[in-house]
């Protein structure tokens, strides 16, 4: 178990390595997460108060970013993660109970005539 | 659920921007979002990457998709999100998962490449994805007929289509509405 370097600033951007190695080194060369919570725009949010082993500098910065609910694909754009790298951690800290996940009932039925009016609503105010 | 302090965990709708290269995906999203156009990227390892062969990774067929977007906040209980995503049927894979539980999709055409946008027409066509038809006019001029650009695609009177410019954020809300529109009447005749 990796170290978090004394005097990181939690939430800032690390300097990772930009090889494909280094993030699919952190899944342990998984390219598949260990199960199928997620899609893109689930919304996640790192349970609060939770002691936690420590764990590496990579998945702390995924834990930091989901302080409140983001959705994955924030998540993979603010980390600087692949995609699939990010499910992947994100998967396992599910199963450590570390945070929590939120899929929109939407990604299984069309939204409601409300919804959508008001989903046209706020485009015309744009 | 709620994690407390933590905030409401808003419910999310996924609309796709799909489109060649150069066919004004990112500036679309850019016109509209609420943040800076967002950027990550997807990476599909072919299927043959052994789970524990970490020397695999690098060296196996690798195809490296970028994926721009943007997010448009209802209020505190509801998100919508834009994804751009290349309309070559080479990155289909990501157009499966972008399709799946998607609100509509808009497919940005560009006139000089009509040829680009009908493999992504027929994919939504057949996925069952509600869609309209944007081409955008780069030049802000209107030089083409939306009459010719359909008959070109072999785009079905039913499916809206409109030419836009992905650089006007009245041009995009024009073609947003259009698609949220198309959606609002399959639902109230119950389609």
């Amino acid at each position: 178990m990796e170290a978090v370097p004394p005097g990181r600033d939690p939430g800032q951007e690390w300097p990772f390595e930009s090889s494909l190695i280094r993030p699919y080194s952190l899944t342990g060369g998984r390219t598949r997460p260990s199960r199928s919570d997620f899609s893109m725009t689930s919304q996640v949010v790192a349970v609060p108060s939770v002691s936690r082993e420590q764990v590496d500098p990579e998945v702390e910065l995924i834990l930091s970013l989901c302080a409140r609910p983001v959705s994955v694909v924030e998540v993979a754009s603010r980390s600087g993660f692949p995609l699939g790298v990010v499910r992947i951690l994100l998967a396992d800290l599910l199963d450590q109970g570390y945070v929590m996940v939120h899929t929109s009932n939407w990604e299984r039925r069309r939204p409601d005539a409300g919804t959508l009016r008001s989903v046209l609503e706020r485009i015309q105010q744009l | 659920m709620g994690a407390e302090g933590a905030g409401p965990v808003p419910d999310t709708l996924k609309i796709v921007i799909a489109g060649g290269f150069g066919a004004g995906k990112t500036t679309l999203v850019s016109a509209v979002s609420e943040v800076e156009s967002l950027h990550t990227e997807e990476v599909m390892t072919s299927e043959s990457v052994g789970v524990d062969d970490l020397d695999g990774v690098e060296g196996k067929a690798t195809t490296t998709v970028a994926l721009d977007f943007g997010r448009i906040t209802l209020d505190g209980s509801t998100v919508v999100y834009l994804f751009g995503t290349p309309g070559q049927r080479r990155f289909s894979f990501m157009w499966e998962e972008l399709a799946e539980g998607a609100l509509g999709a808009v497919v940005l055409a560009d006139t000089r490449r009509l040829t680009d946008s009908f493999d992504v027409i027929d994919f939504f066509e057949s996925r069952g994805v509600p869609f309209v038809v944007a081409v955008n006019c780069f030049d802000g001029q209107r030089t083409h007929r939306a009459d010719d650009v359909r008959v070109a695609l072999d785009v079905e009177d039913r499916v809206p289509l409109l030419l836009c410019d992905a650089r006007d954020r009245d041009s995009v809300k024009e073609v947003l509405t259009e698609l949220v529109s198309l959606v609002l009447r399959l639902e109230l005749s119950g389609a």
